[in-house]
């Protein structure tokens, strides 16, 4: 959870972080739709979202760009994201098994930073892919 | 005039000022619905120990923080009134079709961090239609820059691109 610090000279390209497993429940969304004040009865209610021809309430778009952003903030440490970009590619389901993927694609310097490149995503069990996108983040250096 | 020329007719137009104070209770409340149990996020000694000055937000909070930032009493006079994209948005969901959140973006020039009094200043920055399987596609992306309201320094900056489908 952050606590051990990641350095930039620890960090190869290539390398995935820790994946983050969690199964979506409804109280997530209503937890979610609490804490952002997004209350769009499609995330909770599942009267006004069956009658509208959903097989069930579905989740936030931006609960699965916040979850696979604790996953980034786990590997980088908080504070450490400096851009963060995800495309929203399909609904997330309440009893899916939602895992994310991060992978260092890059690193480099930029005036002094150390800089690393990633490319992340959540998919459910099938592999189906619910965001994509990617992230940069500035790590510490041993140097 | 076309439907090509209202969607440019917005690009650079003004959507929002508004300055918002990043409170630590959303903060931490928000943390955990985005199943985030860092303790930097409750405790502002651990946000010491992870060398931090104060909590820091998680990386889509600026998402939200408008929700319960936005105090009355501080807002701008000269807050850009109705939305241009809503002007474009509007008669095309008058007619039918969905709204999409296609695409998001958040670049921090620092950590946004509780205690923070952020200005942000909202544009369109781009607008655009396009046919895709037999479908059409309206693109609007909006930007909102937050600066620091005693610095000026730039803090975050967040892109939404929303699409109207029909």
């Amino acid at each position: 959870m952050g606590e051990e610090k990641l350095y930039f000279e620890d960090v190869k390209e290539g390398a995935e972080a820790p994946v983050k497993s969690h199964t979506l429940t409804r109280t997530d969304l209503v937890r979610y739709a609490g804490a952002s004040g997004d209350y769009n009865p499609m995330h909770h209610d599942e009267v006004i979202a069956t009658a509208s021809g959903q097989p069930s309430v579905f989740g936030h778009g931006m609960f699965s760009m916040g979850l696979l952003g604790t996953a980034l903030t786990d590997f980088v440490g908080a504070g450490n994201v400096v851009r963060y970009r995800v495309r929203f590619s399909r609904q997330t389901w309440p009893g899916e098994e939602l895992s994310t993927k991060i992978v260092v694609t890059a690193k480099r310097e930029d005036g002094g930073r150390h800089l690393v490149d990633l490319e992340c995503s959540l998919a459910n069990g099938d592999g189906e892919v619910k965001v994509v996108g990617e992230a940069t983040a500035v790590l510490p250096s041993r140097s | 005039m076309s439907d090509g020329d209202a969607l440019s007719a917005i690009i650079g137009k003004p959507t929002s000022k508004s300055r918002v104070v990043i409170e630590r209770g959303p903060v931490t409340n928000f943390a955990i619905a985005v199943c985030d149990h860092n303790p930097v996020y409750r405790d502002s000694k651990a946000a010491e120990a992870a060398g931090l000055d104060a909590i820091p937000v998680p990386p889509t909070f600026p998402f939200v923080m408008e929700t319960w930032g936005r105090f009355a009493e501080i807002q701008p006079e000269d807050a850009p009134r109705g939305n241009p994209m809503g002007e474009v948005i509007g008669p095309l969901m008058a007619k039918g079709g969905i709204i999409l959140h296609g695409e998001q973006e958040f670049e921090y020039h620092r950590p946004v961090k509780v205690g923070d009094v952020l200005y942000g200043e909202g544009k369109v920055v781009d607008a655009y239609a396009k046919e895709s399987k037999g479908k059409t596609m309206t693109f609007v992306v909006t930007e909102v820059a937050w600066r620091d309201e005693t610095t000026g320094e730039p803090v975050v900056t967040t892109r939404m691109n929303i699409i109207h489908r029909a």
